[in-house]
């Protein structure tokens, strides 16, 4: 990729990692700031908190919808392509089946999903328990493949950092944690650690100049996020138009972690493997 | 690259293994016209890819952990009577009670009999649970609709809280009325010849036992129900009207389930002499010996409560896709699935300028792909969207380490000697067990546990991951080494 050009040389390992750094500091106090608001680092979304979530093809505009269900605890109306998407707090049973009634009747074409807030509880739970057991899971991996302390704490930090950078834009754009949402953060523990993999490989195991090898890797590592990037990008533009939610929502989540890995393994991982290296490890 | 080079690559074990997968995947699939004339392939759809509805259904009820210096019989007992509910022993130390209340109302009831609570977790026993699934899968038979699932969750510890009915082609109405509906029970006796007589339905049984063995330890199998006072009457008066209790051989008792005969027995001597001067609440009705009585027994059971669950349950989820929307997703799907491997492509393309590696690259990913779907529509696996947002992932990461493999090979823009080759292949594909293993591990968790539909999305791209690494992958190795050393 002849557009970017990554040279490294003249940078120290703090100047590498201090951008990064700031950025993870803001991100960490953002989500602290969530938490403190809904109990919850990333606001969870109907798959965690109960409700019901509606998906309508209608020319209808917003206040037309708001009467049509004035009887119901109509939380939000969103605009996908040519329809809406509508969310219920929770309900009684009885009023549930009236409003499927209801809807099933005004647009038989509705996709309704409805998540009681008990069980709702229990997947939360779940999928937190989830992302622990991945992360350490990798964590794991990464110190067995290494078997060196510092370049294995460099990725996993830096899987860290994309993790919570991405956390924090999900709150900052409004995408909230679902079932497909977490499953698009648990896939970046896993791909993330892709690039900090062949970087680490790169640096430690082949013979030659650090720079060379830094200038190597990236070589490879940027085309490895951009075919990623490119096949999340196509699920984007897809789901946005034929307004598939939980696909727009994961291909979402998918592509502000790449940008966000790209960040932490060229200059977190890059700069702590650097200092590393110039103080004589690795050798 | 001329015949005889063409023949000593297809013929390498690799790429051979590769070939074959994906002509079996291709049958696997199984793409066709149907009688419409339309495209169909073997691929089974989950309910947000086709028209159906799912309604997740919690337990209301809870396994209790407990001690007690009381007899385990009359302390079960005991508590049934306090809490007004069944309580059944699901083993040393564990307690099903069948109603719901939380640990802190249950403390002093047990303080009160003489136990103590060790743990509390709300759902009802796998035993239960499976139960509960025969029952609805029972209704949802007779009901015709066939392409129905149920499923249980069970935790670690073996207590199930949910169970999921996912139903194909009906809406969210039709599923609640097949969920929520009671099937007619009824009681025949013999009167003279074929013909009988109608003696009592189902509202007159009170309740209905597991299947025991009487005497216990015999192996003789059976289920014991009781009837209510007028049930109980209505028995007695027909079996004394039609000559059960002087002739029980000629005059059988016939249980219907909506107008089925579910079973149909002679009284026992024993209980038609009792028949003759009283009235029986408690009855019992035996099915046979080993394997085949105890399977009959369970059968029964469920027949007996003619629909109705052992245990009371409430929605804690459902939902629904419209036959429309469901085919707008498909077909999103299908466009997602074809332009992510066109810019995957171009991005390619763009870095490699070379059309002797793109073009493998691109056959091989899209190969994987194909292997997937394979393996797939072959499991029956029920495709959704978190899956297919799955399978566009591994046509991401399938890249990526084709990428590397690439790479590490051309190092140094040169085509290097076949040993220098296979030393660098293997360090390629060290990195990417590596990286293939941390996918593997981070997706483990959700494989494992029941968290609703994102299980299948795990499994798939575990498998994706697993193709890549062990078919594909060095399938890719031995392609490019071809294709360079022209």
């Amino acid at each position: 990729m002849g557009w970017i050009n990554y040279n490294i040389e003249k940078y120290s390992p703090q100047q590498l990692v201090v951008i990064p750094l700031v950025f993870l500091i803001i991100s960490l106090i953002l989500l602290a700031l969530n938490t403190a608001a809904t109990g919850m680092p990333v606001t969870p979304g109907i798959d965690f908190s109960g409700g019901t979530a509606v998906t309508i093809i209608t020319t209808d505009t917003s206040a037309q919808l708001q009467t049509t269900f004035a009887g119901y605890p109509l939380n939000d109306i969103g605009d996908v392509n040519n329809g809406k998407f509508l969310k219920f707090g929770t309900m009684t049973d009885t009023q549930y089946q009236s409003l499927s009634q209801l809807i099933s009747q005004k647009y038989p074409d509705a996709k309704i999903d409805q998540i009681g807030e008990s069980f709702g509880k229990s997947l939360q739970y779940q999928a937190v328990i989830a992302m622990i057991i991945s992360f350490i899971g990798m964590a794991i991996v990464v110190f067995l493949s290494f078997r060196t302390f510092v370049p294995s704490v460099a990725v996993v930090l830096s899987a860290f950092a994309d993790m919570v950078m991405t956390a924090a834009v999900m709150n900052i754009v409004g995408i909230s944690l679902s079932l497909g949402t977490t499953a698009a953060l648990l896939m970046l523990i896993g791909y993330s650690v892709d690039s900090d993999i062949l970087l680490t490989n790169r640096v430690l195991k082949r013979q030659g100049k650090l720079n060379d090898k830094l200038m190597g890797a990236f070589h490879t590592g940027i085309i490895m996020t951009s075919t990623t990037l490119a096949a999340a990008t196509a699920l984007f533009v897809v789901s946005w138009f034929g307004s598939v939610q939980i696909l727009m929502d994961i291909s979402a989540v998918l592509l502000i972690g790449l940008v966000a890995d790209i960040f932490n393994t060229w200059l977190t991982n890059v700069g702590i493997l650097k200092w590393y290296v110039l103080k004589g490890g690795g050798k | 690259m001329n015949e005889k080079e063409l023949k000593a690559l297809v013929t390498d074990w690799r790429v051979a293994t590769l070939i074959i997968l994906v002509v079996l995947s291709v049958i696997a699939i199984y793409p066709h016209f149907d009688d419409n004339g339309n495209i169909a392939t073997n691929l089974q759809y989950g309910l947000d890819l086709q028209q159906g509805a799912w309604i997740q259904l919690e337990f209301k009820g809870e396994v209790v952990g407990y001690t007690t210096d009381q007899p385990v019989d009359t302390f079960v007992s005991n508590l049934s009577k306090q809490l007004d509910a069944e309580v059944i022993a699901v083993d040393e130390n564990h307690l099903e009670i069948r109603k719901l209340y939380n640990q802190s109302e249950l403390e002093p009831v047990f303080t009160a009999e003489g136990g103590t609570i060790t743990s509390y977790s709300p759902g009802v026993s796998k035993a239960t649970a499976d139960d509960v699934k025969l029952i609805l899968e029972n209704k949802i038979n007779a009901m015709g609709t066939k392409d129905a699932k149920v499923n249980t969750l069970t935790g670690f510890n073996n207590v199930a809280r949910y169970i999921r009915v996912e139903l194909a082609g009906v809406d969210m109405k039709q599923a609640q009325d097949i969920v929520g509906k009671q099937g007619k029970f009824e009681i025949r006796i013999q009167s003279t010849g074929n013909n009988t007589e109608h003696v009592l339905s189902g509202d007159s049984i009170t309740s209905v036992q597991m299947p025991a063995q009487e005497p216990p330890g015999s192996d003789k199998w059976g289920v014991g129900f009781s009837l209510n006072e007028a049930g109980a009457t209505a028995f007695q008066d027909a079996a004394i009207k039609y000559g059960a209790t002087t002739d029980p051989a000629n005059h059988y008792l016939l249980m219907l389930l909506d107008n089925n005969t579910v079973y149909s027995a002679p009284l026992s001597d024993n209980l038609a002499a009792q028949l003759k001067t009283q009235q029986i609440r408690q009855l019992f009705a035996s099915t046979g010996t080993g394997k085949t009585g105890s399977t009959q027994a369970t059968d029964l059971e469920i027949h007996l409560r003619a629909g109705a669950l052992p245990v009371d349950v409430n929605i804690a989820g459902s939902g629904g896709t419209s036959a429309p929307l469901g085919e707008r997703y498909k077909a999103m799907a299908l466009l997602a699935g074809i332009l992510a491997l066109i810019t995957v492509g171009f991005v390619i393309y763009y870095r490699y300028r070379e059309p002797s590696i793109v073009l493998p690259m691109i056959l091989i990913n899209a190969s994987e792909v194909l292997i997937l779907l394979g393996f797939i529509a072959l499991i029956k696996f029920q495709m959704d969207l978190p899956t297919i947002a799955g399978l566009v992932a591994v046509m991401g990461t399938g890249l990526d380490q084709l990428v590397i493999i690439t790479d590490e090979i051309l190092h140094e823009g040169k085509v290097p000697s076949p040993n220098l080759y296979l030393k660098r292949l293997a360090r390629a594909l060290s990195i990417i067990v590596a990286a293939a293993a941390t996918v593997v591990i981070a997706m483990i968790p959700l494989a494992l546990m029941d968290l609703s539909t994102l299980k299948g999305f795990a499994i798939i791209t575990i498998l994706g991951v697993l193709v890549g690494v062990i078919v594909t992958r060095p399938a890719y190795g031995k392609v490019i080494m071809q294709m360079l050393s022209k």
